[in-house]
């Protein structure tokens, strides 16, 4: 008896043991299946979002919490070529954070404005650089503003700027204004909201460029004013004036340039 | 009793007045809450919700609010229309300018009955039962039954060997006892040898069966290395892709932004996530989740939200990884070459759990996307749709001169070498692949 006793137990163990062994392969979803070579998916050599905490499947919590994807060095510009028009318009924003923006809109270690709103009012002055000349300069500005609208703005907005996009639709998000209620504002004013966020909305800095910004601030436009850039020339009937404009700004532009560069 | 015609008149004169005047009543103060809507949504919406704190506060109630803190009479009125004056006058408005560091806009023209129909209207308002998360989508849960029957098959089938066996050894002992067998001394192995030699042919079968299924095995196995089809790592936060993509419509690259600047999509920073959750604080199961973004971006909601500039990073798990000598570059694919996210990871707004490398079959059950045989993230895979995608628009087939980056090429194409063009263009398209998308450095350099 002793013996089917220790016959019995032994295959049990050694069932039990290749199902755990077989149910280990299959089960686990925090393991991307066998690897050969590990070391080549988590190399040594620094890849955005790599995680190089575990290495053959030893975690090193140390280096598990170093970001691999870092914060350029502070007053680090970034290198937009050497046509003066494009440098100018991507130079940092000239204008400060809002005073309250650290504690409203999380805006910590941007310089800051000294009285609350100065900034945003003073923003009244400032100029579009992107100017639209002419009937087909303006389409291809909507073309473009209308992809990066649907792709950053859409969900809140609407697609017809009224303030009804999904979010609000679905329920999840309520108070986005209608852009037809927002014409008193500046352009410039509406560069700064989108730039360091007002109110409910938050920054967009981070996600949007200068030009693209500016860009928006021109499709805007076009909920905020019926009208809006829709008696322009066609390409080759620009008014005369504006050659002489577009010379003298590129004169100051070039200083930025060398600026730059230094 | 009896009435007489001229009392009966009177009588119902005066109903019928009553009536008339209540109608009129009624109508007006109709008008009236439909002003103090209007107003509310193009005023003050933008800012202050009913039952909750935004950008300002709740403004439920908020007469009764002031009153009980002890504001002076009409000072929540003049607060309204300019709230400097209001503090100026009233020391509970100047604590009122404390609760949170934004600042009130003025509304200088709106008239103080305009100011009452807006907060007889908040306060007519009901506050709506909360609901509790929206439709759950199925399609995960049946891969997940099918992983767990394959799992009682393993148990049951490991079952009945041991049964099998021990039932057999059960018998040979019983022999053993009952005298049948006689016990011949040899050890199991002897006993064995001899079984096997005695039936040769059928051990021999039976081997070769079991040795060829092994090779098989093994092959197969060595098939699915650095396979991470269906890989779906656990995440610090259970993002719902369906919640986002799908039911509030946001565009993947409102998140993944860099992906038409940038060889990765981005993984969104917290302040991304912020741009919504600072009002969106959800509800049941959901306020868990939104707490961990508010402690990675040093959040409270409170006080119109605040942040403490105390951040911490979030560390996600990266689901799709290749390895270090494979060059992939989203930019090229999204922006140049046009293609939808979803060709390479699926529908993600019906992804109800986080994140994870779709199998080929599911993505080739996408319509729109081209179909394709080979394991995701593999190379084949890859070379696969290198081969069959089209690169966009061109002279020849549309007539028409585009200003794209393909456009040229074909323009190129059909300069420098018409009849290779040609030949090119004889399944009707020109690839990838005849661009040059299978060359070796085309990927790995």
């Amino acid at each position: 008896m002793k013996r089917t006793f220790k016959a019995i137990s032994t295959y049990s163990i050694a069932a039990i043991t290749g199902m755990v062994v077989l149910a280990s392969c299959v089960t686990d979803p925090d393991s991307p299946g066998l690897e050969y070579m590990p070391d080549m998916y988590r190399s040594p050599a620094v890849e955005p979002y790599v995680d190089y905490g575990r290495v053959q499947g030893a975690e090193d919590m140390e280096k598990k919490m170093v970001q691999s994807a870092m914060t350029p060095p502070a007053g680090a510009i970034p290198y937009y070529g050497t046509e003066a028009a494009h440098v100018e318009v991507m130079l940092p924003y000239h204008r400060l954070a809002p005073a309250t923006g650290d504690v409203t809109h999380g805006l910590y270690g941007w310089e800051k404005e000294d009285s609350l709103g100065s900034e945003y009012n003073a923003a009244v002055a400032d100029k579009n650089p992107l100017t639209l000349a002419s009937k087909e300069e303006a389409d291809a500005m909507f073309k473009a503003g209308k992809h990066l609208y649907e792709t950053k703005c859409m969900h809140c907005h609407g697609e017809k700027g009224d303030g009804n996009g999904p979010m609000v639709t679905s329920g999840a998000y309520a108070g986005v204004p209608d852009y037809k209620t927002k014409t008193d504002l500046a352009d410039g004013q509406v560069f700064y909201s989108i730039y360091y966020g007002k109110g409910a909305m938050g920054a967009h800095a981070s996600l949007l460029n200068n030009e693209q910004i500016w860009t928006l601030v021109h499709y805007v436009n076009k909920f905020r004013f019926d009208d809006y850039m829709k008696n322009l020339p066609a390409a080759g009937e620009a008014p005369v004036a504006a050659p002489a404009a577009v010379d003298s700004t590129v004169v100051v532009e070039d200083v930025h340039a060398e600026e730059a560069h230094h | 009793m009896k009435i007489s015609n001229s009392q009966m008149f009177r009588v119902n004169m005066k109903w019928a007045l009553a009536l008339v005047l209540s109608v009129l009543f009624m109508g007006a103060s109709q008008s009236y809450a439909q002003e103090g809507e209007s107003l509310f949504k193009a005023k003050c919406a933008t800012c202050h919700q009913v039952f909750k704190d935004m950008t300002g506060p709740k403004l439920y109630e908020v007469r009764k609010k002031w009153e009980d803190g002890g504001a002076k009479e009409g000072s929540v009125i003049q607060w309204v229309q300019n709230w400097q004056k209001a503090v100026a006058m009233d020391p509970y408005a100047k604590q009122v300018s404390t609760w949170s560091p934004t600042a009130m806009s003025v509304f200088a023209d709106l008239t103080d009955e305009q100011v009452v129909a807006i907060f007889d209207y908040v306060d007519a308002q009901e506050e709506k039962v909360a609901v509790v998360a929206g439709p759950v989508d199925g399609t995960n849960g049946a891969t997940q039954e099918e992983e767990s029957l394959s799992f009682v098959w393993l148990i049951l089938g490991a079952i009945f060997i041991v049964i099998i066996l021990s039932v057999g050894g059960v018998r040979r002992q019983l022999k053993l006892v009952a005298g049948e067998a006689e016990d011949t001394g040899l050890t199991y192995a002897q006993e064995f040898k001899a079984w096997a030699w005695k039936y040769r042919l059928y051990v021999g079968l039976g081997s070769a069966v079991i040795v060829i299924s092994l090779i098989v095995g093994l092959f197969l196995t060595m098939y699915s290395v650095n396979v991470m089809s269906d890989y779906q790592p656990s995440q610090p936060i259970d993002f719902p892709h369906s919640k986002h993509a799908g039911l509030n419509g946001i565009d993947c690259k409102y998140c993944h932004n860099s992906v038409e600047d940038s060889k990765t999509a981005g993984l969104p920073t917290v302040n991304v996530c912020m741009n919504c959750h600072k009002q969106v604080q959800g509800q049941g199961e959901q306020v868990a989740k939104i707490q961990k973004i508010y402690d990675a971006a040093g959040f409270s909601p409170e006080g119109g939200g605040q942040y403490s500039g105390k951040t911490e990073p979030i560390v996600w798990n990266k689901v799709h990884n290749l390895p270090d000598h494979v060059y992939f570059n989203h930019s090229q694919h999204v922006k140049v070459g046009g293609v939808d996210c979803k060709q390479c990871h699926g529908d993600m707004t019906k992804q109800v759990e986080t994140a994870r490398v779709v199998p080929v079959e599911e993505l080739s059950e996408i319509e729109g996307n081209i179909k394709l045989t080979k394991p995701t993230l593999t190379m084949g895979w890859c070379i696969e749709c290198h081969g069959a995608k089209e690169i966009s628009g061109g002279p020849l087939a549309e007539g028409v001169e585009g200003d794209s980056y393909y456009d040229e090429i074909h323009r190129r194409l059909l300069n420098n070498d018409k009849s290779l063009y040609e030949g090119y263009l004889e399944d009707g398209k020109v690839t990838v692949k005849e661009l040059g998308g299978w060359e070796c450095a085309k990927c790995h350099y």
